[in-house]
């Protein structure tokens, strides 16, 4: 008899202890799944930036403004490539309450800066040539059914025009694709001048700029340029690699990394409790069994390593039950119109949950299984 | 009838008694469900705490006036002229010299060092006078002073001292070219203001170059009457702004963790199935280990009901004895956490974790609900144990 086919029917025997142990198993890795796909839909700001792009903000903080004159004077500076300004527009779509991510830029430095937006060559033609022209994300362009040619609304809730109204009308030239999965396909941009010369505050200000450095090996150089240049100014800047810039953005949520952990290890635990509790009570219920088998010739090391391999087989095929539904789990999320990146599992993280599923199934089964190798036969044997 | 009540008596604590027999299954279910009930709590109390902190801080008796379709603090923006009109509108309570009781504020974001993080943050200044300290309750200076007007002194809430770095009484913080001292600490009874840096007005208007104002807030003659300021705001075509209480207002920024509950509920949803099979589990073999108990019972003329709630029992019992361990776990590690979020304002909140009553029975009833299923089950297994078989398996 192979050790598997040993392994397989003492799965088998209860085949209703096996099903509930396998369940809890897989919703802990359900679980594990679909938040590990999460975190990185949140993390994936960060590993998407680019690793030669800046931003420099006031110091003071991101949403105090910065004079336009700083544009052309950071452009000059050795080892910046390209340079674009943006403005937070406060826009929303149709109703306050529809909140839709708004940037006034320079229609060319843009895409220039920001090459993961990508749009065809007649729509960048449109784009610069239009100064009401909007592009939009193919999530928010699905989202509202907006198409090429539309003309939109975009409310601000923070600007108005001379007239009073706080609301823009658009031509929608274009509908950007991300070069990433996860590239932000929601916000949407429009040209600077047009707001600029419509809106009523006044004012020349820029809210921040993306800098793009010749390498990134010139970062450091090129921030300390930048920031020396303004200091002492009424307008101090703080200039920072963009990958910085995200995680700081996403710390001010709050620390989410540590609640997903412990979301998960709690889900753990459970898991720890019910299958480790749930071995050691079918192998102590073998306990005549394992005597009979030592009788036979069986040797210690065997009979460890066949309770060790009922335990960490049924650990994997709970656990891979489990990721498998969170991919499942995961397409569905990402279906719907949420303003999260994708959710995704690489083929690392699923290697990871392979081992955290062979690394449980050997410690739910390490007890049980030294307890069957040092079992003594005529214990065994008087204890039935 | 009392016949039956009396076996059932019986056999529920023979259960009970007797659940020290299987202790290690026994605790298993216990934990299983405690970990759920914590996890639930735990998230429950996040959003709770969030939300009592914005609640507490808005008031019926204050209006808050901001430019219209803003939605928040940070994005109205009022002229001085447009504060002073609304400062004649009907509605407003006087002073003893009859004059209208407001205040014209400020609101510009600054950095912070969370000390969580130690990452920058955008911690809300506002600018306000000492008049507008009467529009909010409960304001106290709990150390050092308040700044006088024309310096750049500014106060720090108690929450922004607990969450964020550098904010001592006597530090100096430097915002653009001004250096500003922290001469004070405020207290506002636990309200989100404690999130807040406080400066002069007129002082902030200088130095981050600005000409107006964010909100205006006026004290209401009549509790949340504000009728005269929406007349007027209705009549005058130079006035394009929204009128709400300071209640309405912070009302709806507390439900910016609505989510929170959700996710939680979703969460510990799941993760209750998980232990769901782990009482299942545990039950059958209670069940099993005692068959030849049951089919005595039944030999002796026990019905197969008292052998069903008997069974049903141990499990409620199990299960809610997780769940209030779970419960106390989440309030002793979590109930009275300070924290701090992004806000509606688009800055941080400080608020504390809050374990409320309702929602500890929110927990128990996710417990219970694990035991009644996981007990249902293996309880009615119990009940139809053929007693011969029964006996034969126990030999």
């Amino acid at each position: 008899m192979s050790d598997l086919f040993l392994i397989y029917k003492n799965l088998t025997r209860k085949p209703l202890r096996l099903f509930l142990t396998v369940f809890a198993t897989f919703i802990a890795f359900l679980i594990y799944g679909t938040i590990t796909g999460f975190q990185n839909a949140l993390d994936s700001g960060v590993e998407l930036s680019a690793d030669d792009r800046l931003v420099t903000v006031n110091k003071i903080n991101f949403t105090q403004p910065l004079p336009i004159s700083y544009v052309n004077k950071v452009k000059a500076i050795e080892g910046v490539q390209g340079v674009v300004h943006m403005n937070w527009f406060g826009g929303y779509y149709q109703d306050p309450s529809q909140f839709l991510q708004t940037f006034a830029v320079d229609e060319k430095a843009f895409l220039e800066v920001y090459d993961e937006i990508t749009l065809t060559e007649e729509e960048t033609k449109a784009w610069l040539q239009n100064n009401q022209a909007i592009i939009v994300g193919d999530t928010s362009a699905e989202k509202y059914g907006w198409k090429v040619g539309d003309r939109i609304p975009v409310g601000s809730n923070i600007f108005s025009q001379a007239d009073g109204s706080s609301v823009w009308d658009f031509d929608i030239v274009g509908i950007y694709k991300g070069r990433d999965r996860q590239t932000d396909t929601t916000s949407v941009y429009i040209h600077y001048k047009y707001f600029n010369e419509t809106q009523s505050f006044g004012g020349n200000y820029i809210g921040w700029m993306g800098v793009r450095t010749v390498d990134p090996k010139l970062n450091e150089q090129v921030i300390k340029r930048i920031d020396d240049m303004f200091v002492n100014s009424p307008f101090e800047t703080e200039t920072v690699p963009e990958k910085a810039f995200q995680k700081a953005f996403i710390a001010q949520i709050g620390n989410i990394g540590l609640i997903l952990t412990s979301v998960v290890a709690a889900a753990f635990f459970i898991i720890l409790v019910i299958v480790g509790n749930s071995m050691v009570l079918s192998v102590r219920e073998r306990t005549a069994e394992i005597g009979v088998m030592k009788t036979l010739g069986f040797r210690s090391g065997r009979i460890f390593r066949l309770v060790l391999g009922e335990s960490v087989l049924l650990a994997l095929v709970g656990g891979g039950l489990g990721i498998f539904a969170s991919l499942f789990a995961m397409a569905a999320i990402n279906q719907s119109p949420t303003p999260l990146p994708d959710m995704l599992l690489d083929s690392a993280a699923v290697q990871t949950a392979f081992a955290y599923a062979a690394i449980l199934g050997l410690v739910t089964g390490i007890i049980p299984a030294i307890s069957a190798l040092r079992l003594n036969i005529i214990t065994a044997l008087t204890r039935a | 009838m009392s016949g039956i009540f009396s076996q059932i008596k019986a056999v529920v604590m023979m259960n009970v008694r007797s659940l020290p027999r299987r202790l290690w299954m026994s605790l298993a279910a216990i934990f299983a469900v405690s970990v759920v009930v914590a996890v639930l709590l735990s998230f429950l109390s996040m959003a709770r705490g969030f939300q009592q902190t914005l609640e507490g801080t808005g008031s019926e008796d204050v209006a808050i006036v901001t430019r219209s379709g803003s939605r928040s603090e940070l994005n109205s923006s009022l002229s001085r002229e447009t504060a002073n009109i609304i400062s004649t509108a009907p509605g407003i309570a006087q002073d003893g010299k009859g004059d209208p009781i407001y205040s014209a504020e400020l609101y510009v974001i600054v950095d912070g060092i969370k000390r969580a993080s130690q990452t920058e943050a955008n911690l809300p200044m506002r600018g306000i006078s000492v008049e507008g300290f009467d529009l909010r309750d409960q304001v106290s200076i709990t150390e050092g002073r308040v700044f006088i007007p024309g310096n750049n002194e500014i106060i720090v809430g108690e929450g922004v001292l607990r969450e964020f770095d550098g904010f001592e009484l006597g530090k100096k913080i430097r915002f653009g070219k001004t250096e500003w001292e922290v001469v004070g600490v405020f207290s506002t009874g636990g309200s989100a203001f404690e999130s807040e840096l406080w400066a002069d007005a007129r002082t902030v208007q200088t130095q981050f170059q600005r000409g107006g104002f964010q909100t205006v807030r006026v004290r209401l003659a009549e509790t949340g009457n504000v009728s005269g300021l929406i007349q007027m705001v209705e009549q005058d075509p130079r006035l394009i702004l929204d009128v709400e209480t300071e209640a309405d207002y912070f009302a709806e920024q507390g439900e910016a963790l609505g989510a929170i509950v959700i996710i939680g509920w979703i969460i510990s949803g799941v993760m209750a199935l998980g232990s769901l099979a782990g009482a299942l589990n545990t039950m059958y073999t209670s069940v099993s280990s005692r068959a030849v108990e049951i089919a005595t019972l039944r030999a002796l003329g026990f019905s197969n009901f008292s052998a069903f709630v008997g069974t049903l029992a141990e499990s409620i019992v199990l299960s809610v004895v997780g769940g209030v361990l779970g419960a106390l776990i989440s309030f002793g590690f979590m109930d009275g956490l300070s924290a701090s979020t992004m806000g509606a304002s688009f800055t941080q909140v400080v608020f504390t974790f809050e374990l409320t009553p309702e929602l500890f029975q929110d927990g128990i009833f996710l417990a219970l609900l694990i035991g009644v299923i996981g007990g249902f089950f293996p309880a009615w297994r119990a009940a139809r144990l053929p007693v011969a078989i029964a006996f034969q398996r126990g030999n």
